[in-house]
Formats: structure tokens, C-alpha cells, sequence
């Protein structure tokens, strides 16, 4: 398209950036993943006419269907799990463009056949060779298709790759994922999804820290007492035991989710909101985490309990778990991020399964007043400041100060002053996985992890996991629907804090 | 409705004792992103609460509409309405309708009743129904206090020699028009006729007055020379001929009257091409 300078008539207008026409390749295509992110993201994508025109989808998995029997369910899917209305016509007009091919992506005459399908289908639509195959698979699949999918690269059009987590399942694995990966496709077309990286909640932490003056002089060693980082879930492991069982929580969440939410808070700012520079900066600070000792992670396991008032099976006793399993299903650490900036100020993280609730929050603890005059608090003391980022549920940000409680003498109290996402901004936050598939389209890696980022986390993951390999801790050692084992509140109390209760 | 009000103290106080839902320990929470004012002439009171019941729980705002009556005796009537929308688990936020008769001469200084109900720091938007009376007390005491006028221009008389006035505030205060938001789907489209359209001489605009001259003005000021007009009066935008030929209809659905509305909320900066455009419509 011409420039405003050849085209008067541009200037002003608010184009905005529309992705090539494009075929989205699922690989894994039967799967959840499918059904409860991709499909809803791609309609909300389409309701919203954020799609290229003659965007095509092909679906590829094992599982036998026709055409029309997975759009049928992909449409059920989308009436079920998708956040707007569903409208006919928007998804007839994504449908349209909807392929689907039961075939064995392990064997080449099966991907030979996906080929032969989504060259047909690049004819038929003028889709002019864009390709984005999207790796919803378990990582013993992935070398096959990367390299057939790499060696049949098409003369025209671009091709990128989407890498659903886990990418490896430690340094070595994931170094080799990646040769094999380097083989074929370049870095600046590999996109790895880290989903908390598209929620609107995280990418908010930058605009709060950024463009904001207040926060950012603050937020340092000299200010800020500590941080605590808290993903908790409430459910169990549902049916994916023999995932689970191998990654535990510290590769489930830790080494991806935890760590790039660290890295975010922790970050300095990036000269600009580009790709590289965003993760220059994540990447820094992931080199800065100092291994913890041993004494400085503590590992759980949940045995019975009760969630919601209904009583739930311990990890030991889930369908398709080892009944001696030593895999934890939560993991507190104490970290510390060596730079100028953070020098002993601890990180405290927590997350795991079956706890009191879903819970993602980030809350960076200030240091107390110095001095309080206020006669009355002399037993208690004054409670320091915090902020508190909710990345979900209820979005928003929220800041604790003492305020007089009123009538005589001075008595203060914690108040919080609240911002909801929700109560501000009344158009309903975008699932994670629109914004991502969109950037991926037009190209935009900064809502992804680089490799190096993958690597650096990965370190730091076996450096953790080789010191468990001494110990047998006696599992399990919390029960369900409390907030992890008694040793995690012990990991803070040593240093006089205490985990953030609510 | 609460009982009538007549005093600003009295709306303050009774916004403030509203916040509180009965019965609750804490009270609702407020997240405003802007004051909302309406100037509301009688004739307008019922197409514009139309557009205000669908736009507060997009914009959770205060929200001020002035009801002007200048042939009442003097006073003022204030009703005030909290509305609480849930949001999250067991929270509500609320927004504030205000709304104030302005009767007799109360009506002529309308800026010094609003502006105790401002909320500070928060920009102020001003929707003002039909044609405003450019130069009268009324309306430029009130441009003076907010940040955004917006307009509908499709609401007014005697195009396009009612632009006029509007031209002559740009500088004071940043101008949206709603007709102008209605043109935003065929602009893009004309733009892609680039290089033809470069020589355009003469263009014919099946729709509002309003958008036709808007369009005819944009033309004119981006391409730098003269284009007739001719305009086949619509309801709506359905066409645009180029020198005779029809150019290809835009894709998508013409937004709603609250989405327009919504969106022109969410701009803050000057729209200098606009203001070129409407120049142009007086070329």
C-alpha cells in the first residue's frame, strides 16, 4: 500500500495492521487445546474482523472425522467455550476456510497427505504460500513434523511456528528441541507460547511500571522489602497424570509461567516495546537469578482434602499416578535476582495445585514507614504498603495504605484502593490466546520467549531439580485446599515475613 | 428517582450518601475514566437517553445531563441515579447519572453548575445535541471547562454553512463529530482507489447531508483542488460515484449509535484531517 506521502488520503486514517492471508496448520488438532483456546480465539478473531481475508484453517490429528464432522464440533466448541455471541454468518465465513485431516503425523506418507491438503487449499484460497503450523503436541512429536514440515518448505510465502509449552524437559532436551528446530526454521519465525505472555493482566504490569512516574523510582532494593509471586490453582491434575507425572509443578509452572512473570516485574525498562528489546531485558534479569539453596525451595505434594466443601483425592490416589509418586505438585522458593537494581531483595514464589484457590498475583511488598508517631499502634505497628497486581481472576491492580479510622485519637488501618480492569474498561479482556495467534500472524515475537530466555529458565530448573535427587521428602505433606506444606510458611518465617493470606 | 434537588450541595450529598448501597458494609466502588456531559434541549431529551443507557456501562463515568429550560422561572432541579454493575465476585461498581433541569436564566451559565461535578483529573467530554449556538454564553462558557466537544452534525440545518461555526473553535477545544465517525468505513475504501481517485472532479454521495459534505470537504482538503458534490439525501451512507462511477461498498456492518458514540470516547488527541474536512465543505 502506498504511504501517506504518495497517498494524501491516508493520512490520519487508523489502518490497522492486517495479517497476510494465511493457513493456520494445527497439529494435534483433537485435542482440548483445540477446542477450548484456538477455535474461541479464532472466532473472537473473526467476530471482531481482526482475521486476513481467506484465512484457512487445517486441523490434523489421529483421530477419525470428516470435514464437516470437526467443524460441526468446532462449532459446538465456539458456542460453548467462546466469549461473544455466536453469529451464523462469522462462523460460517471462518468455516468456509475449515479443513480437516485424519492422518499420523509420525509417518511421512501422513504429512505427505497434509501437503498435498494445504497446497490445494493455498490454490483454492490464495493464500499465497503463508503458512503458520501450530505445534499442539507432546514434544516426542515435535522432531518429525518440524523437520518434515522444514523440508517441505514452499518457495513463496512465509512460514512460522507456533511451540506450545514445554519446550524440552530440561536444558539438554531443550537444546536439542531447538537444533532440530534451528534446522529448519529461523529464530525470527519460531514462536513460543508462553499463554500468561497474552494476558492482558501481564502485559498491564509494563504500562504500570512504564508509564507511570510514581512507580518506577520506587521500584528497587532501597524501596521495596520483598516480592511475592503467587500461582495457585484449585484444581487437581484432571486427566493429564501421565504429563503431570513427568513435569511436576516446577516444570509445569515454574520454568515457564513463574519465571517470565518474575522476569516482567523484575525487567528494566526496554528502550522500546520491539520484540528484542522487550526480551533483551526479560533475558537479563533471567540470568541475574541466583540458583537457590536447597534450604531456600520447598517442594509439596497434596493428599486429601476439601475443595469447595467436596472432599478430593490426594495426588497419590489420581487416576494414572504412581501410589509412591515423589513428583510435587507445589514448589515455594526464595530467589533472589543479583543486579544492581534487586541485590538482596527476596523473590518469594509459590504455586501449585489444589490449593484454597485460582489465584495469579504479583505483590510487591514496600518497606514500612520509618517511624510511626502515632502513639496508639505502638503494639501492633504500622503494616507496609503494598501493591498487588491480580492477574486473575478479577483483573486489576490494587494499593494497601493505612488510613485514620475515624473519630477520636489516631487509629490507623489497611485500606485498599482498587482498580478493576473490569470496573474501568467494560469491553471484556481478550482471551490470551487471540492476541497471541494474531501477533504470530503479523509476525510480532514480543509476547514470546526466545530461546535463550527457554534456556536460561531451563538452567535454573535443573539446577533446582539435581539437589532433589539427594532427598525424599514425606510425601504427600499438605492437604488439598490448604496453601502448601508448613515448611513454605517456615521458608518465610526465618526471615520474619509471612505469605500473603488473601 | 430520588427527590428533586435544587442545590449543587445538595446533588453532592446525595451522590455521596447513594454510593453506599443500603444495607451493605462497604460501600460501591467507583472506577471513572471521564466526566460525560450532555447539553440535552428538549427536543433531543429522548433520543439521547437512548444512547446514554447503552454507553454508561461501557464508560464508567460520571455523567452530567443538563436539561436546559430557559423559559421556566429560575432554579435548578437535580435528580442523581447510582447505577452499580457487577463486576468480579461479589463487587459492584458504580456509575452516576446527574441529572439537572436548568430553568430560566440558570440555563444561560450552565459552566459554573457543572463544574463543582467535575472529577478532577479525569478528562471531561461534552456531547451536545443539535446545532450548538456558536458564540451564545451558554455554549462557549461550557467549551471552555471540558476537553472534548463532540457533535453530531447530521443533527443540524443549513449544511454546510452551519460548519462554519464549528470552524472557528478548533483551536479552543478538540472537536469529534459523529457524522465524520460514520464516514470512517468508506474513507479507508476511497483512500485504496489511489492513483485513480487522485484527479476526482466531481463525486456524488447517497446519504446524510452531513456525509457528503464531510466527504466532498476531505476530498477537497487532502487532494488539494476542487470536487463537486451532489448529494442524494439517505438516511445512511450507501454510495459514493466517483466521477460517475460507483466505488466498491466498504466491508462490514455500519456501527450503532452507542458504538460510534463509544469509540469517539476513547480518542483524546485533535483531528487535525477532520478539521481540514470541514474547512472543505465551505470551499
Amino acid at each position: 500500500m502506498a504511504t501517506a506521502q504518495e497517498n494524501p488520503l491516508l493520512e490520519g486514517l487508523q489502518l490497522r495492521r492486517m495479517p497476510d492471508p494465511c493457513i493456520l496448520v494445527i497439529f494435534g488438532a483433537s485435542g482440548d487445546l483445540t477446542k477450548r483456546k484456538l477455535f474461541p480465539a479464532l472466532y473472537s478473531l473473526a467476530y471482531r474482523r481482526l482475521l486476513p481475508d481467506n484465512f484457512s484453517v487445517v486441523g490434523i490429528a489421529r483421530t477419525e472425522e470428516t470435514d464437516d464432522e470437526f467443524r460441526q464440533r468446532m462449532k459446538e466448541a465456539v458456542q460453548q467455550f467462546g466469549r461473544d455471541e455466536f453469529r451464523d454468518d462469522v462462523w460460517e465465513s471462518l468455516a468456509d476456510g475449515v479443513r480437516y485431516l485424519a492422518a499420523d503425523f509420525s509417518d511421512s506418507k501422513g504429512l505427505d497427505r497434509l501437503v498435498d491438503v494445504v497446497n490445494e487449499l493455498d490454490d483454492e484460497r490464495k493464500t499465497g504460500g503463508n503458512r503458520l503450523y501450530y505445534l499442539a503436541i507432546p514434544p516426542s512429536a515435535f522432531e518429525t513434523v518440524v523437520e518434515a514440515m522444514g523440508k517441505r518448505r514452499k518457495a513463496e510465502g512465509w512460514r512460522r511456528l507456533i511451540v506450545e509449552k514445554p519446550f524440552g524437559h530440561d536444558l539438554e532436551s531443550a537444546r536439542h528441541l531447538n537444533s532440530v528446530i534451528e534446522h529448519h526454521f529461523e529464530e525470527r519465525e519460531v514462536f513460543r507460547i508462553d499463554h500468561y505472555l497474552g494476558k492482558e493482566t501481564v502485559q498491564n504490569m509494563l504500562a504500570l511500571r512504564f508509564a507511570n512516574g510514581i512507580f518506577e523510582p520506587i521500584w528497587n532494593r532501597q524501596f521495596v522489602d520483598h516480592v511475592q509471586i503467587t500461582v495457585a490453582e484449585s484444581i487437581g491434575i484432571e486427566s493429564r497424570a501421565s504429563y503431570y507425572e513427568q513435569a511436576g509443578a516446577i516444570r509445569d509452572i515454574f520454568q515457564n509461567h513463574m519465571l517470565q512473570l518474575l522476569a516482567i516485574t523484575a525487567m528494566e525498562p526496554p528502550i522500546d516495546f520491539t520484540a528484542d528489546s522487550v526480551r533483551n531485558e526479560k533475558v537479563k534479569v533471567l540470568r541475574a537469578i541466583h540458583t537457590p539453596g536447597p534450604k531456600s525451595v520447598v517442594r509439596g505434594q497434596y493428599g486429601r482434602g476439601y475443595i469447595e466443601g467436596e472432599e478430593v483425592a490426594g495426588y497419590r490416589e489420581e487416576e494414572g499416578v504412581d501410589p509412591q509418586s515423589m513428583t510435587e505438585t507445589y514448589v515455594a522458593a526464595k530467589l533472589y535476582v543479583d543486579n544492581w537494581r534487586w541485590a538482596d531483595t527476596p523473590f518469594y514464589v509459590r504455586m501449585g495445585k489444589r490449593l484454597p484457590r485460582r489465584e495469579t498475583t504479583i505483590a510487591i511488598e514496600f518497606k514500612r514507614a520509618p517511624h510511626p508517631p502515632f502513639e496508639e499502634l505502638a503494639a501492633e505497628g504500622l503494616q507496609p504498603n503494598v501493591l498487588l497486581v491480580h492477574v486473575q481472576p478479577d483483573e486489576g491492580v490494587s494499593l494497601a495504605i493505612g488510613a485514620k479510622v475515624p473519630g477520636q485519637g489516631l487509629t490507623i488501618r489497611t485500606v485498599h484502593m482498587d482498580f478493576l480492569y473490569g470496573g474501568a474498561f467494560r469491553t471484556g479482556l481478550p482471551e490470551a490466546y487471540e492476541r497471541l495467534i494474531l501477533d504470530a500472524m503479523l509476525g510480532d515475537a514480543t509476547l514470546f520467549t526466545r530461546i535463550d530466555e527457554v534456556e536460561e529458565q531451563w538452567s535454573l530448573v535443573d539446577a533446582i531439580v539435581a539437589a532433589w535427587v539427594r532427598d525424599r521428602p514425606a510425601f504427600p505433606n499438605y492437604p488439598a485446599g490448604t496453601w502448601g506444606p508448613p515448611s513454605a510458611d517456615e521458608l518465610l518465617r526465618r526471615d520474619g515475613r509471612s505469605w500473603r493470606t488473601h | 428517582m430520588a427527590d428533586t434537588l435544587t442545590s449543587i450541595r445538595d446533588i453532592e450529598r446525595e451522590l455521596t450518601s447513594l454510593r453506599a448501597e443500603p444495607g451493605a458494609e462497604t460501600p460501591f466502588q467507583r472506577t471513572s475514566v471521564m466526566t460525560h456531559m450532555a447539553w440535552v434541549p428538549p427536543e433531543w431529551v429522548e433520543a439521547a437517553e437512548d444512547v446514554l443507557s447503552g454507553l454508561a456501562e461501557r464508560h464508567p463515568s460520571r455523567t452530567v445531563v443538563l436539561l436546559p429550560q430557559p423559559e421556566e422561572d429560575d432554579g435548578l432541579d437535580g435528580y442523581v441515579e447510582v447505577d452499580a454493575y457487577p463486576v468480579g465476585e461479589g463487587r459492584s461498581i458504580c456509575t452516576e447519572t446527574i441529572r439537572i433541569r436548568l430553568k430560566g436564566k440558570r440555563a444561560s451559565a450552565p459552566a459554573s453548575v457543572v463544574q463543582p461535578l467535575l472529577l478532577p483529573d479525569l478528562p471531561t467530554f461534552l456531547r451536545w445535541r443539535g446545532l450548538p449556538p456558536f458564540g451564545a454564553p451558554e455554549f462557549e462558557g461550557l467549551i471552555d471547562v471540558v476537553d472534548r466537544l463532540i457533535v453530531d452534525s447530521t443533527e443540524w440545518p443549513d449544511l454546510p454553512e452551519s460548519y462554519r461555526g464549528l470552524a472557528q473553535i478548533f483551536d479552543r477545544v478538540v472537536v469529534s463529530d459523529i457524522a465524520w465517525a460514520r464516514t470512517s468505513r468508506w474513507r479507508p475504501m476511497l483512500a485504496s482507489l489511489w492513483p485513480d481517485i487522485a484527479g476526482v472532479q466531481r463525486i456524488r454521495v447517497t446519504g446524510t447531508a452531513a456525509q457528503a459534505h464531510l466527504l466532498a470537504g476531505w476530498l477537497r482538503s487532502r487532494l488539494k483542488h476542487t470536487v463537486e458534490l451532489e448529494h442524494d439525501p439517505a438516511d445512511r451512507l450507501h454510495g459514493v460515484d466517483i466521477d460517475g462511477e460507483p466505488a466498491p461498498f466498504p466491508p462490514g456492518d455500519p456501527p450503532s449509535g452507542a458504538d460510534v458514540l463509544s469509540e469517539e470516547l476513547d480518542t483524546f488527541a485533535r483531528d487535525r484531517i477532520y478539521e481540514d474536512a470541514v474547512r472543505g465543505t465551505l470551499q
